[in-house]
């Protein structure tokens, strides 16, 4: 048996192994990014209890006192900003299918400019906000919502650039391939991570316009 | 695609091996005193400590309310934050994440031999394993000894040892640290060890992240034990609001603590359950899916989504203490039931975190020491399955005494009564398997067989407490106490001891002693029963939790408590001293397969290479078909070896 033998990991495998394994961590980073989402749902969950909980309660009638609201150019302008990420990237993945390389890794670097520019805003906005946050059971959950935003916006910006990096990078080791017909294992790794991330970036926006309908306009 | 049980015999190099790391070896990571393992960990913990606590005071130390009150909760805060970073950074567990975001490819991790490996960020699950052996051990053993010195003020119906705010702290400090552990006491030393071994992988899904799970886990050990200098906590292992709201700084690292180990929770839960859905070996269909495994994937899920609710609770009531949010503060729009739901909601999962491992260990241990295939295989892993779906139902029990809305309480009762279905399908497949089998009784049979002893228990007392009128009776008493210590340490405990004694031959090669083995089971079977059977008695005439003086007609029974608590503290030093005999002092080299087991675990060499397997195995049945005759082989393990094939009877370890 002429096994090939593998340097990194110390023994020897048969093709088949290598395919069996490779299919195995492709479906790891599709199943792992979907996983993923399904935890920070349950997270935001969290939070949107904790908001129809205290606004049923309405403890002390302190639930929303003035009817205090946090910036709505601010909640506007972040909410636009992570819906226009996703749809770059959904965008950009579309382009990337249809083998146009180039688009995708515009488009994705536009998207880290738009998610940065929100992150900076979420957080310009606490400066700006016109109550306390323990002024109201309201002004509470918003802070909350702030904190675990700004989170995903970080964990979001850190997925964009680091999978139009590794594009970049996969350019010397796939030649003149292009990286969505290519069967080489980088490729493959490749797009199931571009898929999981569009698809995490598309849960964001959703997850945005729920909340900045519960903060903002209701 | 599959591998076919013909092997190729001639192959061709392909470049098809994903390039994701190169072979460069970074000098963090280069064995030797300047690299990265535990020591740099701790110091760069200390180094964030100090810094976050400078960073913290500089931020609010000017704030009035901060001047006010004596004490900045945003400096305790940023000093455990920068903490547990600087001990991830010094541990290495940001250096991939890091090379990433700064457009390198990570460097490759060194292949570290010997003692060292132990204390470094490894990529091996077996090493992280056996990090995660040692790490809940030590929470064990810090945890017991606080339960000996609650025992010990108990010993008297009046004050002589601890003033009543010790007393609470070393309560609190003690359910925390326990149920902490008990929430890793399986999955992480035996889900990390032997999940892929038994669904014939080479490797964990995720190996950086199981790496992060365990390290991450030690932070929070510490973060919580950093309660004590704090002054400690008053709210026990519950932290309820409002005592949460008005207690001291050493909240804060009980509400850090619990949002750090969480994620360890949610990093571990994440990697196995991923790992158990992608790498299963060809033919390993779920079906043939190891009955240990499916509970550990029951408990992943678990683990994945009721612990980010966890997470938020803390996060919230962090940001009560630091940024002066009212989450919690009925006067300012939040409440207290708040706390309290987000809190059950994960942890009523989270009894089941425990339980779960702890009867798919014994479910995968009955067949080999019974030489009988297990009874009801569909059902047991239906039992575990419908157990965590049923436990995101049942949270509200707990606050039947708390202000529910009273036309609330029969639905609850109804939906905890129900998860008792499931609960004694897993019950019953084990009494089906006992049946007319002849038992070997070698020491994790007995503590297996132990288990379904303590936890009927605790399970029929469960069923009286979802009752309404039972639980408004002996709420908050010691009746509670004792059937959750029958359920958690009679069945989970008892488990993890199970799969110590089985597992350990496999992981380290050596067999344990049976006779100081054999006395550790019996001084812990006896003691803990009679330690904790009383306390039903004392919960019934009347005996609070929490509280450390009671009537003067209780200390009899207070006493024999006591006493049988320090013999079952002793029984647990048996078991170290058997592990430090077994291990070093007179070490007895253990068979390949030392209980004949069919599972595939015990069909890779010992000690296991890093590989885990020569070949990827072809799976061909379940690992349960003990004396049949006929039966189909397990495994082709695709090496010279022949396959897997059960025995009419089993052999008796050497």
């Amino acid at each position: 048996m002429t096994d090939m033998y593998n340097k990194s990991k110390g023994y020897t495998e048969t093709p088949e192994e290598i395919e069996y394994e490779l299919r195995a961590k492709v479906g790891s980073v599709w199943s792992g990014g979907r996983l993923f989402i399904g935890m920070y749902t349950f997270l935001l969950a969290a939070l949107a209890f904790a908001y129809f909980y205290l606004r049923t309660a309405n403890s002390g009638l302190q639930w929303r006192p003035h009817n205090m609201t946090a910036p709505t150019a601010f909640g506007w302008s972040i909410f636009a900003l992570e819906a226009l990420t996703a749809v770059l990237a959904i965008y950009g993945q579309w382009r990337l299918r249809k083998g146009v390389v180039l688009d995708w890794q515009v488009a994705v670097w536009t998207g880290v400019l738009t998610s940065l520019v929100a992150l900076f805003l979420q957080i310009w906005e606490t400066t700006t906000l016109p109550f306390y946050p323990g002024a109201s059971g309201y002004s509470s959950t918003f802070i909350g919502w702030v904190v675990i935003n700004i989170a995903t916006l970080v964990v979001g910006v850190y997925w964009l650039e680091t999978t139009v990096a590794r594009s970049m990078r996969m350019r010397k080791e796939l030649g003149k391939d292009n990286p969505e017909l290519s069967s080489v294992a980088t490729a493959r790794l490749f797009r199931a991570n571009v898929a999981s991330m569009t698809y995490f970036w598309g849960f964001v926006a959703l997850s945005g316009a729920l909340f900045l309908a519960l903060f903002y306009i209701l | 695609m599959t591998i076919s049980a013909e092997r190729p015999t001639e192959v061709a190099a392909s470049s098809a091996t994903p390039p994701m790391q190169s072979g460069r070896v970074g000098w963090t990571q280069r064995p030797g005193w300047m690299s990265q393992h535990l020591g740099t960990a701790i110091v760069l913990g200390i180094v964030g400590y100090l810094f976050g606590h400078w960073l913290g005071n500089a931020i609010t130390g000017n704030y009035a309310y901060v001047q006010n009150s004596g004490q900045n909760s945003a400096a305790n805060f940023f000093a455990l934050l920068f903490a547990v970073v600087g001990w991830l950074l010094g541990i290495g567990a940001l250096n991939y994440p890091f090379a990433k975001l700064l457009g390198r490819e990570p460097k490759q991790e060194p292949t570290v031999e010997g003692w060292s490996k132990y204390f470094r960020y490894t990529l091996d699950h077996k090493v992280v394993g056996l990090q995660y052996v040692v790490g809940v051990l030590l929470f064990m053993f810090t945890g017991g000894l606080l339960a000996m010195a609650i025992r010990a003020e108990l010993l008297s119906p009046t004050t002589h040892l601890f003033g009543p705010g010790t007393y609470i702290e070393i309560v609190s400090e003690h359910g925390t640290i326990m149920m902490m552990m008990a929430t890793s006491i399986i999955v992480g030393p035996m889900g990390n060890y032997f999940v892929p071994l038994m669904i014939g992988s080479r490797k964990m899904a995720f190996p950086r992240i199981e790496a992060f799970s365990f390290w991450i886990f030690v932070a929070g050990y510490a973060v919580i034990f950093s309660a004590l200098p704090y002054g400690g906590f008053p709210t026990g292992w519950t932290g309820y609001a409002p005592l949460q709201t008005q207690a001291g700084p050493g909240m804060i690292s009980y509400l850090f603590g619990f949002a750090v180990i969480g994620m360890g929770m949610m990093a571990a839960g994440f990697n196995i359950a991923v790992t158990i859905i992608n790498n299963r070996a060809p033919g390993m269909t779920w079906s043939r899916v190891p009955i240990f495994v499916w509970s550990i994937l029951a408990t992943a899920a678990l683990l994945t989504l009721a612990t980010p609710t966890l997470f938020a609770a803390g996060l919230f009531g962090i940001l009560d203490k630091t940024a002066q949010t009212a989450f919690y503060v009925s006067e300012h729009g939040g409440s207290s039931y708040l706390w309290e739901n987000l809190f059950w909601f994960f942890g009523h999962p989270e009894v089941y975190i425990m339980a779960l491992p702890g009867f798919g260990i014994v479910a995968e241990i009955l067949p080999v020491f019974t030489r009988k295939p297990l009874f009801a295989y569909k059902v047991a892993a239906s039992g575990m399955i419908g157990v965590a779906l049923l436990s995101f139902f049942v949270w509200q029990h707990h606050l039947f005494q708390s202000g529910i809305n009273p036309d609330m309480r029969p639905l609850f009762m109804l939906t905890t009564e129900l998860i008792s279905i499931p609960t004694g399908f897993i019950f019953l497949v084990g009494m089906g398997t006992l049946y007319r089998a002849k038992i070997r009784f070698e020491i994790p049979m007995l503590f297996a067989m132990a288990l379904f002893f303590n936890f009927l228990i605790g399970g029929v007392t469960g069923v009286f407490l979802s009752d309404v009128p039972v639980n408004v009776t002996v709420h908050g008493g010691f009746f509670v106490l004792s059937h959750f210590h029958y359920t958690i340490m009679g069945g989970l405990l008892f488990a993890f001891m199970a799969g110590l004694y089985y597992w350990l031959p496999k992981m380290t090669g050596r067999m344990m002693n049976k006779k100081i083995g054999l006395w550790h089971f019996w001084t812990m079977f006896i003691f803990f029963n009679l330690t904790f059977f009383p306390m039903f008695i004392i919960g019934l005439l009347g005996q609070p939790r929490r509280v450390f003086t009671y009537a003067k007609n209780l200390q009899g029974l207070n006493d024999f408590s006591s006493i049988s608590a320090f013999l079952l503290g002793a029984s647990f030093l048996l078991f170290f001293a058997n592990l430090m005999y077994s291990m070093y002092i007179k070490p007895v080299k253990a068979p390949a397969n030392p209980w004949d087991s069919l599972g595939l675990e015990w069909q890779t060499a010992s000690p296991i290479p890093e590989y885990n397997f020569e070949r990827i195995p072809v799976v061909m049945s379940d690992p349960y078909h003990y004396s049949e005759v006929g039966a189909p082989p397990v495994a082709d393990l695709g090496t010279s070896a022949p396959p897997v094939v059960s025995t009419t009877s089993g052999s008796s370890p050497a």
